[in-house]
C-alpha cells in the first residue's frame, strides 16, 4: 500500500505555476529523498501534502486515503517539520511538546516527552524557554515533536538545516533508524544532496514545478556516465594512448598519479584494457557518481 | 478535541505575559482610586453634587463602595477595550506572526475547531478580566468604604436603595462582558485578516473611535446604521440602573452586540478555513 499517492497536483498563483503537475508514489518503508533547487516548488508540495496549502488542481491521498476527505485521520499518523523550526518562544521546550502532543492525541507523559527529547539531545534542556534556544536546537526540538505521537510517516523539510556536522550525521542515523528499525516511512526534502544519497531509498528531481526524474536512488545513479578515476603513475601517458581511441573526448581530468574519464559503466573494462596493451600500470579503478552531480546535470538539462 | 484545543489555547494564552497587563492595571488601579475616594471622596461628592445640594438635603453613607464601584466601572469601562484587543488580537495574528500556524494545522484537528478554540479562549480572557474588575472594585469599595445608597445621574437623577443595587450590579457586569466580547470578536476577526499582532489592535481600536465618532454626530445621514453599529450599544449596562429598567432597550443592545460577535467569529471562520497557510 503506498503511503503517499500524489497525482498532478498543481497550485498558481495568478499566472505563477508554483506547482505544476506533480506525481510521485511513496511506498511504507521508503526514505523518500525530495530534490529541487530553490523555488522548485518543493515546500509548497510538502504543504498540500499536509493540507496547510489548497491544491489548485490534483489530489494528495496519504495511506490509500484522499487528504481532503480524512484529514484528521491521515494527520493522526503523519509527524512533520515544515520549513524553519517555529515554537511558542514564551514557552519551555517541554510544555512546547506537551501542549503539542495533546492536539496530535499522544502520549504527553513525561517519560514520553523526556524519551523524544532525549533522542534529538535536548532532555537536559527541557524546561529551558524556546526563546533561548540555538536555529540547531529548534530544529532537534521540530525532530522531536514530529516523533512524540509515534507517526507512522514522518515529512522532514531541511532537517538539518543550521545543525553542526555531529548532529547532522545524529540527524541521518536518526532517520536510518526509523526507516530500517521501526519500519516508518520517511519524507526528505533536503538541499544538502549527500545526507539524500546516504539515507534515502527512492528520490524525486522537481525544477520549477515539474518532476524533472524519480526513481530509486541507486538506479538514477547507476544510470548514465560515471565520474572514472583511473590511478596510474604515468598520466600523461595514459592520455596519449586514449587519443586515437573515442574515450579520447571523455578525459575530465589529471592530476600527478591518476586520470579522470566520464565514462558508461560498461565502457570501464574497454578503457583498462586499452591502457593495459599500451604497457601502463593500473593501480586502481574509482568510479564515482555523486547525487550533487547527478542533480545538477539533471538540473542544466531541464533549464 | 474541542475541550483539548480550547485547554492548549488557554494554557498559552496563560502563558504570555501580555495577558496580565490588563489583571496588573486594574489590580493597581483600582485600589488607589478606592483609597482617593476614602480619603478625598467627601470633597468629590460635594463637588458633584453641588448644584443638587442647593435644592435637597443628602443624607446617610452616600460616598460608599456601590458608589464607588459605580465610579469605576464607568471610567475603566472606556480603556478596557484597549486590554482585550491586546489578547484577542493576537490570537490567530500572533500564530502567522511566529509561523506557528504550522505547528497547529499539522494536527488532526479541524480548522473550525481551531478558530473556534481560540475565539473561545479569548471570550474566556474578557470575562475573567471583567469579572476581576467586579470583584476588585466592588469588593475592594466595600470593604474599605462599606455599603449605602447609590446615585445615579443620567437623564433623570436615581438613587437607589442598598438593598436593590447588587442585582443591578450583576448584570451591569453581565452586560459589559457581553460589550467587551464584541470589541474582542472584532479585533478576532481583525487578526484573521493580518499576519502581525499590532494590526488588529490598531484596526480595532480605530473602528471603536470611528463607529464612536458616527454614534456622536448627530446627522440625519447617520440616523440609519447608527442603531446597528456596536458602540451605540457598549454603554447599555447603564440602562441596568434606571428605575425602571428599560428591559426592551437592555435586549435591543444586547442583541446587536451579540449579532456583531456571531458575525466577526462566522466571518473569521470562513477567511481561515479559505486561507493558505504561507507563513
Amino acid at each position: 500500500m503506498p503511503v503517499i499517492t500524489v497525482r498532478g497536483l498543481h497550485k498558481s498563483y495568478g499566472d505563477f505555476h508554483a506547482v505544476n503537475g506533480i506525481d510521485l508514489t511513496v511506498e511504507q518503508g521508503d526514505v523518500y529523498g525530495f530534490l529541487g533547487p530553490n523555488g522548485a516548488g518543493k515546500s509548497t508540495t510538502i504543504r498540500m501534502m499536509l493540507s496547510l496549502v489548497k491544491p489548485t488542481s490534483g489530489t494528495v491521498a496519504l495511506f490509500d486515503k484522499p487528504l481532503t476527505t480524512h484529514r484528521e485521520e491521515i494527520l493522526r499518523r503523519v509527524g512533520a517539520i515544515v520549513e524553519r523550526p517555529d515554537f511558542y518562544n514564551y514557552l519551555t521546550a517541554y510544555r512546547n511538546l506537551e501542549l503539542l502532543g495533546r492536539l496530535s492525541r499522544a502520549d504527553v507523559s513525561t517519560a514520553s516527552i523526556m524519551r523524544v527529547l532525549g533522542i534529538v539531545g535536548l532532555d537536559t534542556r527541557a524546561h529551558d524557554k524556546v526563546k533561548t534556544f540555538s536555529h540547531g536546537m529548534k530544529q532537534r526540538l521540530g525532530i522531536a515533536q514530529a516523533l512524540l505521537h509515534d507517526p507512522d510517516l514522518i515529512v522532514l523539510d531541511e532537517p538539518t538545516t543550521g545543525l553542526d556536522p555531529q548532529g547532522m550525521k545524529d540527524i541521518r542515523e536518526l532517520i536510518l533508524s526509523l526507516s530500517a528499525d521501526h519500519r516508518k516511512t520517511v519524507f526528505l526534502s533536503s538541499h544538502i544532496l549527500p545526507e539524500v544519497e546516504l539515507t534515502a531509498t527512492r528520490m524525486i528531481v522537481i525544477n520549477r514545478g515539474k518532476t524533472i526524474v524519480e526513481g530509486s536512488v541507486q538506479d538514477l545513479l547507476n544510470a548514465g556516465r560515471l565520474r572514472v578515476t583511473i590511478e596510474t603513475d604515468r598520466p600523461h601517458d595514459a592520455v596519449t594512448a586514449l587519443g586515437t581511441t573515442p574515450f579520447a573526448g571523455r578525459i575530465n581530468g589529471m592530476t600527478e598519479r591518476a586520470l579522470i574519464l566520464m565514462l558508461d559503466r560498461n565502457e570501464i573494462a574497454g578503457v583498462v584494457h586499452h591502457l593495459d596493451q599500451h604497457g601502463l600500470a593500473i593501480h586502481g579503478v574509482v568510479p564515482v557518481r555523486s547525487l550533487e552531480e547527478y542533480f545538477l546535470s539533471l538540473v542544466r538539462e531541464a533549464s | 478535541m474541542m475541550i483539548t484545543a480550547l485547554r492548549v489555547e488557554l494554557a498559552k494564552v496563560f502563558s504570555k505575559w501580555r495577558t496580565f497587563i490588563g489583571f496588573i492595571a486594574m489590580t493597581l488601579l483600582v485600589p488607589v482610586i478606592v483609597l482617593a475616594m476614602s480619603a478625598e471622596g467627601g470633597q468629590y461628592f460635594s463637588f458633584a453634587m453641588q448644584t443638587l445640594q442647593q435644592a435637597f438635603t443628602f443624607t446617610g453613607n452616600l460616598m460608599n463602595g456601590y458608589t464607588v464601584a459605580y465610579i469605576i466601572f464607568g471610567a475603566l469601562y472606556l480603556h478596557v477595550p484597549f486590554l482585550v484587543t491586546l489578547v484577542a488580537g493576537d490570537s490567530l495574528a500572533g500564530e502567522a506572526t511566529s509561523g506557528t500556524y504550522r505547528l497547529l494545522l499539522t494536527r488532526p484537528l479541524t480548522r473550525t475547531t481551531m478558530v473556534t478554540s481560540k475565539y473561545l479562549a479569548s471570550m474566556i480572557y474578557v470575562k475573567l478580566l471583567v469579572l476581576w474588575m467586579a470583584i476588585l472594585s466592588l469588593g475592594l469599595g466595600v470593604l474599605v468604604l462599606g455599603t449605602g445608597e447609590v446615585i445615579v445621574i443620567r437623564s433623570q437623577i436615581t438613587i437607589i436603595a442598598q438593598n436593590d443595587v447588587l442585582w443591578r450590579f450583576a448584570l451591569a457586569y453581565a452586560f459589559a462582558m457581553l460589550s467587551m466580547m464584541t470589541v474582542a470578536s472584532v479585533a478576532f476577526l481583525c487578526s484573521s485578516l493580518v499576519e502581525n499582532s499590532i494590526g488588529p489592535i490598531m484596526t480595532t481600536m480605530a473602528i471603536i473611535i470611528v463607529f464612536t465618532i458616527i454614534s456622536a454626530i448627530d446627522l440625519p445621514l447617520f440616523d440609519s446604521i447608527r442603531p446597528l453599529l456596536f458602540t451605540n450599544h457598549m454603554n447599555g449596562w447603564k440602562l441596568l440602573f434606571d428605575d425602571p429598567v428599560d428591559w426592551s432597550r437592555v435586549a435591543t443592545s444586547a442583541s446587536v452586540l451579540a449579532g456583531h460577535m456571531a458575525a466577526c467569529y462566522g466571518a473569521a471562520l470562513i477567511i481561515v478555513r479559505r486561507k493558505d497557510i504561507l507563513t
